[in-house]
């Protein structure tokens, strides 16, 4: 039977009642956590024009993240902070190409990642499915906070301006970006690729591959707790926290994608609340969406609206 | 045209006779475990240890349709970075239905991380002072030791088994004559540190780290890498080989690869890339089940029609 068009798909994902204060808690929970950065300089991967810092910082569960943090030396004034979130199956990069363009750029290692793993280690496949019959002790809960708390961490320097600090990834970057857009509302922009973590339950019935086949094998061994399952995962799912997005957003998807569908990504960006918004849906591509071209597309944006 | 210059090895065929010899002298003393988890209706998974040289214990994820064999074997070799997966991410799950697949996880990588667990960036330069110490001499062996393994196995059939990925997949195929087809994405062992002068990404940019810190040491790494120069591998690749490309006027582009490719005694086909992972990856699919003899590839559905 032919696909439906994806951006005609009807996600079949639930709106859980409570999933405002569910968040609202969890950020309050966090915020009681001292932030307690440690910022080291690394010669070793600084250049004449950049700074590079390895970054680590406490969030809920009193975990210990890490993260890169790069920043241009030659600058007058502020900057903007741009916070960088990693894929699913990536080491999140050191941002030194963002500080290049003029960002304080944080690259934050959300937890399971190397360095950020010491405490929590589910591991690659495994993360998906961590505790994923309860919300509140899900991996991405923790997850999710990790990245609000990269904001947190530009908040906190001095030479970050305030006001100007979005959010940008791919993939799983993409999905935290829209998760950290919704929560945070310091973010001013945000630039999602190819999303993730949208319609997860929707998205094991249109791709049979990996990382969301994690969550069907899941399934195949607990089939009792598929109720379970989807209830832990409506609270998490970006197309449940599009709602709250309100700044400036542009999202990619490729027409072929079978990591991330992009029905799913469809789904997500129709549930933004923003005004400004706009999709761009490539066809003839796959998890890459056209980042070849896309990439300055996202370069603009973000300019436009952070002013590095 | 890239020409091979800089350093160069004072013996490479001795260095890798050496370190195959190494390898030989290890019994790879496998264990096997069925993972019920990642195993279906179709295909059964399994983890597997084995024993490289150091010695080192490594693990990798074995897959073998249900039913009457043998099949047609995919090896996955590990792209830079700390996961492995069963199968690579995006590809269809259901090609576990008709292929062995087999993916390994080298030192440093998660599930081969103690004692040794490497840093990302960090490993492409760990040891790259010293031919003798550099990490990916170990990291060779152990693809190696990973294709014997496979080759081996009952369920697979010898004349139908591909290293797919990126150098690794190339140097496998140099120095295990069992692996009968090849598809290699080179990314960072051709020309390496020419390469890396013209890029400022990572993971290449880990080398001009070490010689921004270290410009003393360049002549070292030079040396040091010209015995993990895939043109010197290429006399050895006897495998059909599928070569992914770069774009036209990237770094690795066909151009830039010409001297690899002419290298190679055996039956090559270049691909150019199209930055498209949809059509650079369906192209891939289709060489393969055709090199193969299958009736169809294996593609996810969004990939089909």
């Amino acid at each position: 039977m032919p696909r439906v068009p994806a951006d005609q798909y009807v996600s079949n994902v639930r709106m859980p009642e409570d999933i405002d204060r569910f968040w609202e808690e969890t950020l309050a929970e966090t915020a009681k956590i001292p932030l307690e950065p440690k910022v080291v300089h690394d010669p070793l991967r600084s250049t004449e024009r950049i700074d590079v810092y390895e970054v680590f910082f406490t969030s809920l569960d009193r975990v210990r993240i890490a993260g890169w943090y790069a920043t241009p030396r030659d600058r007058q004034g502020k900057l903007p902070g741009l916070l960088q979130v990693p894929g699913y199956n990536m080491e999140p990069p050191v941002p030194k190409a963002w500080a290049n363009k003029g960002y304080a750029a944080f690259s934050v290692a959300p937890r399971g990642k190397l360095r950020s793993n010491r405490q929590f280690n589910p591991g690659y496949p495994g993360l998906l499915t961590y505790s994923m019959v309860d919300r509140n002790t899900y991996s991405y809960r923790g997850f999710y906070m990790d990245a609000c708390r990269g904001v947190e961490f530009l908040l906190s320097r001095d030479e970050v301006d305030d006001d100007r600090i979005g959010v940008t990834g791919h993939s799983q970057g993409g999905g935290l970006t829209v998760s950290t857009a919704a929560l945070r509302p310091e973010i001013k922009a945000a630039a999602a690729g190819a999303p993730y973590l949208c319609g997860y339950m929707d998205a094991i019935e249109l791709t049979d591959a990996y990382p969301y086949q994690e969550i069907a094998d899941y399934l195949r061994m607990n089939p009792d707790s598929r109720a379970d399952v989807e209830n832990t995962l409506a609270y998490f799912d970006g197309i449940n926290l599009a709602h709250r997005i309100t700044c400036p957003i542009i999202v990619s998807v490729g027409l072929q994608d079978s990591t991330c569908p992009p029905e799913t990504g469809f789904a997500m960006f129709d549930a933004i609340a923003s005004a400004d918004k706009r999709m761009y849906a490539y066809d003839g591509h796959g998890h890459d969406a056209n980042n070849h071209e896309h990439g300055a597309i996202v370069d603009d944006f973000l300019a436009k609206h952070l002013k590095p | 045209m890239t020409t091979l210059s800089g350093a160069e090895p004072i013996n490479f065929d001795g260095y890798w006779q050496d370190t195959l010899a190494e390898l030989a002298a290890l019994p790879p003393a496998p264990e096997v475990q069925e993972i019920p988890l990642r195993s279906t209706d179709f295909a059964t998974a399994y983890g597997v240890s084995l024993t490289s040289v150091g010695p080192y214990r490594l693990y990798a994820y074995l897959s073998i349709p249900r039913g009457e064999g043998p099949f047609p074997a995919r090896y996955y070799l590990p792209r830079y970075g700390s996961v492995v997966d069963l199968v690579p991410q995006g590809t269809a799950n259901s090609q576990r239905r008709e292929h062995v697949t087999f993916a390994i996880c080298v030192r440093g990588q998660r599930l081969a991380d103690q004692p040794y667990a490497a840093a990302f960036p960090g490993l492409l330069t760990d040891g790259i002072d010293d031919p003798a110490d550099y990490v990916y001499r170990g990291i060779v062996a152990d693809c190696v030791r990973g294709a014997e393994y496979l080759a081996n196995r009952p369920e697979v059939d010898s004349a139908r088994i591909a290293a797919i990925g990126n150098d690794l997949a190339y140097t496998t195929a140099a120095l295990c004559a069992r692996v009968t087809h090849l598809v290699c994405t080179p990314a960072l062992l051709y020309d390496t540190v020419n390469l890396a002068r013209r890029t400022s990404a990572y993971p290449l940019e880990e080398i001009n780290d070490h010689l921004r810190l270290h410009p003393e040491r360049e002549e070292a790494v030079r040396h040091t890498m010209s015995y993990f120069d895939l043109r010197r591998f290429a006399p050895h690749v006897n495998a059909t080989t599928l070569l992914m490309a770069g774009a036209d006027g990237s770094a690795l582009d066909a151009a830039a690869l010409s001297p690899l490719i002419q290298a190679m005694p055996g039956d090559v086909e270049v691909h150019k890339a199209e930055h498209s992972g949809y059509k650079d990856g369906r192209f891939s699919e289709e060489w393969l089940s055709r090199s193969f003899g299958m009736a169809e590839p294996s593609l996810p559905a969004h990939w089909r029609g």
